[in-house]
């Protein structure tokens, strides 16, 4: 069951199935509710997943895999750490984690930002499409890997395997790249990239200037096949 | 998708608690594999060879008896389910165990070996962890550390055989999460050197594998290091022997493994939820992930002083 106390919605997670918990989520949403706090997550899986009105959740406590995936329009905020896939297709709203996130955070997100932090495990920001990923710890191995649209923003290092097989995008990183991924090249920070990351790190009162940020992009050698490359295959 | 799960234990007072803590940990990943259960458990020591022996129809317990009698002086005999539990002293006559498990077989077809030696047994069914721990009674099972799996079938078949843990040798077990990639080429490299499969499941070459860098007389540590170089695939597993659990996770990180550590004990689960189901739960436990192709070792506080060679 909800109470509504003043000002502040509570779910408490313990005796209800996860359906029921998304169930209550778009509910009250569609009653414009503005906030909902989410009460023993449990580290439980699929939290706030496919809700596409406009809502903001707070979570308290670490959860499962997938928390907010395929959502839309929707604030959630984690105070704990979470598990595979935070945001995996996510596509508009913010998803922060006040802790840490295991692999494949923002997997395939589409639009939107995710803001981890602290750390983030093994391929980070995988096949991202739009969305812009910041986490202000390191990223694991893989992370970026066949990254399309978007943004990611590392403060820490980055793992082996950085970027590999990207197709467009670009990568921001403060701290050491243990390794670039096929087809993934450094290229030289601008002006426009500094602002940018001042503009993002900023709302996180991070300063970008405290960083010695390194930006990836594509290297664009693997889009056509060159017949004088056979022999590379 | 499988569910793997561990505990070591860093203080004895604590031992009485390995099956209770054992059955927590593991029961949340019945939702990564509902199909078996399995645990190998490390319990009080015997100067003599322990051996699991269980029987897939029925079976003339006497004549089997009889049979262990001819071989070495049977000291206990006890009733387990469908199964017994055997206490030889080998100490006059050691036993070749390579060389007694094909006569064992041809004797009684429907016997099956469960496990070997001074601390370990392994118990697994199919069906769920409440099943398995209720029927051995493992609730109140004491001992210094264990593994446990949950298994969902990808490649072969479910049944109890086709379940972990694997073991390959006295006192050493593994379960894995996952699947390996080279596993005919890596089977057949193992059976040139004499190595006899019981099943076709994978993840019964990491165990011989292990077993064969062991006899090579690589360190735990090394033989782990070898095996990441040597076995393709994905791979989440824990190791245990007499008186270590040893956790490799592969290069890709393709399979989630979470470690929670505190003064008294390290357990390490497929899930973080599982941790919350122990307990004891300390909410200040250190909690981690290992890395793409790390490998790390648990030792008990207490080492046992293993006579049994590595057959």
């Amino acid at each position: 069951m909800h109470q509504t106390i003043p000002q502040q919605t509570l779910i408490d997670c313990t005796n209800l199935t996860t359906r029921e918990i998304n169930q209550k989520l778009k509910a009250l949403a569609s009653e414009s509710i503005p906030t909902v706090k989410l009460l023993n997550p449990a580290g439980r899986h699929n939290l706030a997943v496919g809700i596409t009105q406009n809502i903001a959740i707070s979570i308290e406590g670490p959860v499962g895999y997938y928390c907010g995936g395929l959502s839309e329009n929707i604030n959630i905020e984690v105070f704990g750490d979470c598990g595979w896939s935070v945001g995996e297709n996510f596509m508009s709203g913010n998803i922060t984690i006040h802790g840490n996130a295991s692999a494949n955070a923002a997997a395939s997100a589409q639009g939107g930002k995710i803001c981890v932090l602290g750390h983030a495990g093994a391929r980070a920001g995988i096949s991202l499409k739009g969305a812009t990923i910041i986490v202000t710890g390191n990223v694991g191995y893989g992370s970026a890997f066949m990254m399309q649209q978007g943004c990611m923003i590392v403060c820490g290092n980055a793992g082996a395997n950085l970027a590999d097989s990207i197709y467009d995008g670009v990568i921001f990183v403060g701290g050491e790249i243990n390794s670039l991924g096929a087809d993934a090249k450094l290229e030289p920070m601008n002006n426009a990239d500094w602002q940018l990351l001042e503009q993002e790190l900023s709302i996180l009162n991070i300063s970008a200037k405290n960083y010695n940020f390194k930006k990836v992009i594509c290297a664009k050698q693997l889009y056509h096949f060159k017949a004088k490359d056979w022999a590379n295959y | 998708m499988c569910g793997i799960a561990g505990i070591i234990y860093r203080q004895p007072e604590i031992y009485k608690n390995l099956g209770n803590d054992l059955l927590r940990l593991i029961q949340p990943l019945e939702t990564r594999g509902p199909d078996s259960c399995g645990v190998g458990v490390y319990g009080s020591a015997t100067q003599q060879l322990k051996i699991l022996l269980f029987a897939a129809q029925d079976v003339s317990w006497e004549e089997v008896k009889h049979w262990w009698e001819k071989q070495t002086k049977v000291i206990e005999f006890d009733a387990i389910a469908n199964g017994r539990r055997i206490i030889l002293d080998t100490t006059d006559k050691p036993l070749n165990l390579a060389q007694i498990k094909p006569h064992l077989a041809i004797s009684f077809p429907q016997l099956h070996l469960m496990s070997t030696g001074q601390l370990l047994e392994i118990y697994k069914e199919v069906g769920t962890a409440e099943n398995l721990f209720q029927k051995y009674q493992l609730n109140n099972y004491t001992g210094s550390h264990g593994i446990g799996h949950t298994r969902m079938a990808t490649e072969s078949i479910v049944d109890t055989f086709h379940s972990h843990p694997f073991t390959s040798a006295p006192d050493l077990c593994i379960v894995h999460n996952g699947q390996i990639s080279n596993y005919y080429k890596l089977r057949f490299s193992l059976e040139k050197k004499g190595i006899v499969f019981e099943t076709d499941n994978d993840s019964e070459a990491i165990a011989h594998y292990i077993r064969y860098q062991l006899l090579q007389g690589f360190s735990l540590e090394q033989s782990l290091q070898n095996l990441l170089n040597d076995i393709d695939g994905t791979y989440t597993f824990l190791v245990a022997t007499a008186d270590k659990i040893g956790l490799v996770r592969d290069k890709f990180a393709a399979k989630p493994a979470v470690i929670y550590e505190t003064p008294e004990m390290v357990a390490i689960a497929s899930e973080y939820r599982c941790f919350l189901n122990l307990p004891h739960y300390n909410p200040n436990a250190k909690i981690s992930e290992p890395d793409a192709g790390e490998i790390k070792t648990w030792s008990t506080t207490n080492k046992p002083t293993p006579h049994l060679e590595l057959v």
